[in-house]
């Protein structure tokens, strides 16, 4: 059983700056928690704190409930990887592999036993009697992995294991950490600056932003319902369009007006804004590209004019310039007339619109969702 | 390839040939020690030099262990047989040599490594102190240890020498600089993997700053083995000479004696060099590191 | 579940200084045992009348030892040779290693080295294994130099190298430039492999000869090692001691101040005070170096 707790973790450094504030997560036995967020944001520190490298300024961490602040790493039953893999260069893989438990004072033969076995998921065995100089990235990075799977931990601490690697090798192992879940069945806490890492491994995301946490949820959550302006624009690949414009309440109605188009809203958002009381205001309307819509024009499409068309193959993404701002617009090519269908020329008019349920609206002030 | 105008090349051969010349002239001491060292009294004192010995004599050497006798070592009252003095200068000089690079390797490779990796009250004013102090010429505190190593009783022994060595902070200067090489990562990893303290020293760092040890041993051994001045201040009897002190005490007896002197001379400088032949890969690598944050 | 108080942050920023200085005590023990509390002793010395025989500290005589020493003609004359011997060595060796390593430094391997371990040879050899072969040499009936200068026809009859006072000085620079050039050679040889070829390769492209690129690309790199090569010749030609013991015992115009110290110290054993005397001029020396490196320090960086 390997349950966290995080109760008002925080870290300040001398001279008063303050990494993280107020972190507070319950994580469940077997989750997988995804730490995500830009440079600097504190992901990174709030991990270092779970596994004892940082000290607590404030706050309590209880593992299995217990209080653990004080407690030296090595005895907090955690394993770590780390970004620059910080494998033994004087040691072979299997002896860095089998360092810890060697300290442990844990019998040749078990020793021998769950290198051999760890090896044997990542695929490595032929590489045991090899330094790590003479292994390239992703084996060594597998090797960073083999040695904290050997420890079989309550909990595993993954610090951006992917970022050192290429774009390929990237993909390639997201799907085997995902594989690696199912052969170890504990608590995973994995920090990354990537969302898309974050949306495929996560059971749920934790996104922080200059040390705070802006939301937590599954990835469909904050797909679907981002808390803020910030979470709306981190998630989700082309970034969302933002777009200043007017919420207008008519009796009890609500529809909304962007650069002159006026857009309906569905009954579900239209339900929310009611229930919250939301009077007559200016927003800041969010709309993803894929949820984006060409249509002709009418009472509630915009003009915008093409600057860049990229053709994806069975899709287009558009770069339009729409009253001064840029916009992205993803239409699939089958939507597409047939003069259109090889891409849009530099200047191409064209009108686009919402979808009326799939609108986000966020305060102008405090950045947050309305709903 | 470059193409060489013939001026370029013109002065390359002006070059080499300089080198060469130079190259003679620098070895030229130690040649004449060598020869010096096997010649007879006749060919020594010849008008004109005589640039070969004829034939090589070991009578020079013959000389130089009558000279004088000293028990082979002395531990607490228990001596040693009875050898030629320049034997137990030898025997002395490689044992402070040897004790000096030991003493000041493991010193000096755990004193650098907690100033390379861990932070703690009064680093940078230590770090500075160590600074200053390597800026000083060692010559001018002689006076002041002479009278503590009197006072400690250490006063011609051996150890008046070693201890200052192993104290000069270049050591620990240098294993600083090999020892901020490791990434802290590895030293976490090792820390989340268990090892405590000197685990993570003697399992992790010390293997890692391997180079850095070799360089310094190397760095110590010929260093203290020719530190002259400080083994003529701090040894006053025969038999606890270095071969250089030796050396130069007959030196002040006996400057007629050339060949004595030679073969005194070539005792004192051959073995040292070899060792320096030998490991010479380290020595300049413990150079150049040396200099890089000088 | 009690509530952690940030003292605990000074525990283990408290464990960790506890560790570290276990670390550092063995080398610390030497250091201050052997190194800082001396230099402390020789400056507070510096300040009394102690000698040979003095138990414990002397008694304070405040800048009188210092005073003495500026209106000792022997001092001063000690002086003059010490600064003739640096300013003469320093650019030398530094010029002279920079021609070699810049010749040395591109060829092959083995061949390289062998050029490395020769100039560097005289200083293995050792000060005492040097200074005995060089007086042979300089001898004024036996030695090689006479011999050689006499085929040679430069001159016509012996010249007592070591006894003239018009040569001495200059005999033991000889011999002092012979083994500083060692280090400096070595440094350099790393430093010009060290230059980004890049750079040198575009200003070649951009038409400068290989003394322009010598100058104005590969020279400025080199600095901070230039740098560290002025202050340790500088510190070792004031260090230069064996030499002059051993060759002329300061005679024939080559006291220097080095020399001087030994001398107070150890030989004048019967006047008194004399132990605070030569620590006051040690004193006064490392004052010498440290003016002198700083100065080099700052023409650097205005360079």
């Amino acid at each position: 059983m390997a349950t966290l707790s995080l109760k008002n973790i925080k870290k300040i450094y001398d001279g008063g700056v303050v990494a993280v504030q107020a972190f507070n997560l319950d994580i469940a036995d077997k989750e997988f928690i995804v730490l995500v967020g830009p440079s600097g944001c504190g992901k990174s520190t709030t991990l270092r704190m779970i596994a004892g490298l940082e000290e607590i300024s404030e706050g309590e961490l209880y593992i299995d409930d217990k209080l653990v602040n004080e407690v030296e790493p090595k005895d907090r039953d955690i394993a770590m990887v780390f970004q620059s893999y910080a494998l033994y260069p004087h040691m072979t893989v299997y002896e860095n592999m089998a360092f810890s438990l060697k300290l442990k004072k844990v019998p040749k033969d078990e020793i021998d036993k769950r290198v051999k076995w760890a090896a044997e998921i990542l695929d490595i065995t032929q590489y045991l009697s090899r330094k790590p100089k003479a292994l390239s990235g992703g084996q060594r990075q597998r090797v960073a992995i083999g040695r904290a799977i050997v420890r079989e931990p309550k909990v595993f601490l993954m610090d951006e294991p992917l970022s050192n690697l290429d774009a390929k090798l990237r993909n390639q192992m997201r799907a085997e950490i995902i594989k690696l879940r199912q052969s170890v069945d504990t608590t995973f806490i994995y920090v990354t600056h990537d969302q898309t890492e974050a949306m495929t491994l996560g059971d749920r995301i934790v996104i922080m932003r200059d040390g705070w946490i802006m939301q937590i949820g599954t990835p469909q959550e904050v797909f679907d319902h981002p808390a803020n302006v910030f979470v709306a624009g981190f998630i989700g690949m082309p970034q969302m369009n933002f777009f200043d414009g007017e919420l207008v309440k008519n009796g009890s109605n609500y529809s909304l007006l962007v650069n002159g188009a006026k857009v309906a809203l569905s009954e579900r958002i239209q339900k929310g804004l009611a229930e919250k009381g939301v009077d007559s205001k200016k927003v800041i309307a969010g709309c993803r590209p894929e949820h984006m819509i060409m249509k002709p024009a009418g009472e509630d499409t915009m003009k915008a004019t093409v600057d860049v068309s990229e053709m994806m193959g069975s899709e287009i993404h558009l770069h339009l310039s729409c009253f001064g701002k840029d916009v992205v617009v993803r239409i699939p090519s089958t939507e597409l007339s047939a003069e259109h269908r090889g891409g849009m020329a530099y200047g191409t008019e064209i009108d686009i619109s919402f979808p009326a349920d799939l609108i986000h609206l966020f305060d102008p002030e405090t950045e947050e969702n309305l709903l | 390839m470059k193409i060489a105008s013939p001026r370029t090349r013109a002065y390359k051969v002006v070059c080499i040939i300089i080198l060469i010349i130079l190259a003679i002239f620098f070895m030229f001491p130690l040649y004449w020690i060598i020869t010096g060292a096997f010649k007879t009294s006749q060919e020594i004192y010849a008008a004109s030099p005589v640039w070969w010995p004829s034939e090589w004599t070991l009578n020079n050497f013959v000389k130089l262990f009558e000279k004088r006798s000293a028990p082979l070592f002395q531990i607490g009252s228990l001596a040693g047989p009875t050898v030629p003095a320049a034997i137990r200068w030898l025997v002395n000089t490689v044992f402070m040599a040897v004790v000096a690079m030991l003493l000041t390797c493991i010193t000096a490779a755990m004193a650098g490594y907690a100033l390379a990796k861990k932070c703690f009250v009064g680093r940078a004013l230590l770090f500075s102190l160590i600074i200053c102090a390597m800026a000083l010429p060692k010559q001018v505190i002689l006076i002041p240890l002479l009278k503590e190593m009197s006072a400690l009783n250490l006063y011609d022994t051996l150890w008046a020498v070693i201890f200052p060595t192993v104290g000069w902070p270049f050591g620990v200067f240098l294993m600083k600089q090999f020892s901020e090489g490791i990434p802290g990562e590895i030293l976490e990893a090792a820390r989340v993997d268990g090892a405590g303290e000197v685990r993570t020293f003697a399992t992790i760092v010390m293997p890692m700053v391997k180079p850095g040890i070799g360089a310094l041993a190397i760095f110590t051994f010929i260093n203290s083995w020719n530190d002259y001045f400080m083994q003529l201040v701090m040894l006053s009897s025969n038999a606890n000479f270095t071969i250089s002190l030796g050396i130069a005490t007959l030196q002040g007896e006996t400057t007629t004696d050339t060949g004595l002197l030679m073969a005194g001379a070539a005792l004192a400088a051959v073995p040292i060099i070899i060792v320096f032949l030998i490991f010479q890969k380290y020595f300049t690598q413990g150079i150049t590191m040396g200099a890089v944050k000088g | 579940m009690a509530k952690p108080k940030s003292s605990m942050s000074r525990t283990l920023a408290r464990r960790e200084t506890i560790s570290a200085y276990l670390f550092l005590l063995p080398s610390l023990l030497f250091f201050v045992g052997f190194v800082i509390i001396p230099m402390v002793i020789c400056i507070i010395n510096s300040l009394t009348d102690a000698s040979m025989y003095t138990k414990g500290l002397g008694n304070f005589v405040g800048l009188s030892n210092f005073i003495r020493l500026w209106q000792d003609s022997t001092f001063l004359g000690a002086l003059k040779n010490t600064f003739i011997i640096v300013v003469v060595s320093v650019p030398v060796v530094c010029l002279f290693s920079l021609w070699v390593s810049s010749a040395i430094y591109k060829l092959k391997g083995p061949i390289l080295s062998t050029f490395r371990c020769i100039f560097y040879l005289p200083v293995v050899t050792g000060s005492v294994a040097v200074t005995v072969v060089w007086k042979w040499m300089y001898n004024n009936y036996t030695g090689v130099f006479n011999y050689v200068l006499k085929s040679l026809g430069i001159i016509d009859q012996n010249i007592n190298w070591l006894g003239d006072s018009r040569y001495a000085l200059g005999c033991i620079i000889l011999i002092l430039l012979t083994t500083s050039v060692g280090q400096p050679i070595v440094l350099y040889v790393s430093a010009l492999g060290n230059v980004d070829q890049s750079l040198v390769e575009a200003a070649q492209v951009d038409g400068a000869t290989n003394l322009q690129v010598f100058w104005r690309i590969k020279w400025p790199q080199m600095m901070p090692t230039t740098l560290y090569i002025l202050v340790i010749t500088t510190i070792n030609s004031f260090q230069c001691f064996a030499l002059i013991q051993l060759l002329t015992s300061g005679g024939s115009g080559t006291n220097t101040v080095m020399y001087y110290i030994y001398y107070t110290a150890f030989k004048l054993t019967e006047q008194s005070g004399h132990f605070g005397y030569a620590n006051a001029m040690g004193v006064m020396l490392a004052i010498f170096i440290g003016l002198l490196s700083a100065l080099q320090f700052k023409l650097a960086e205005e360079k």
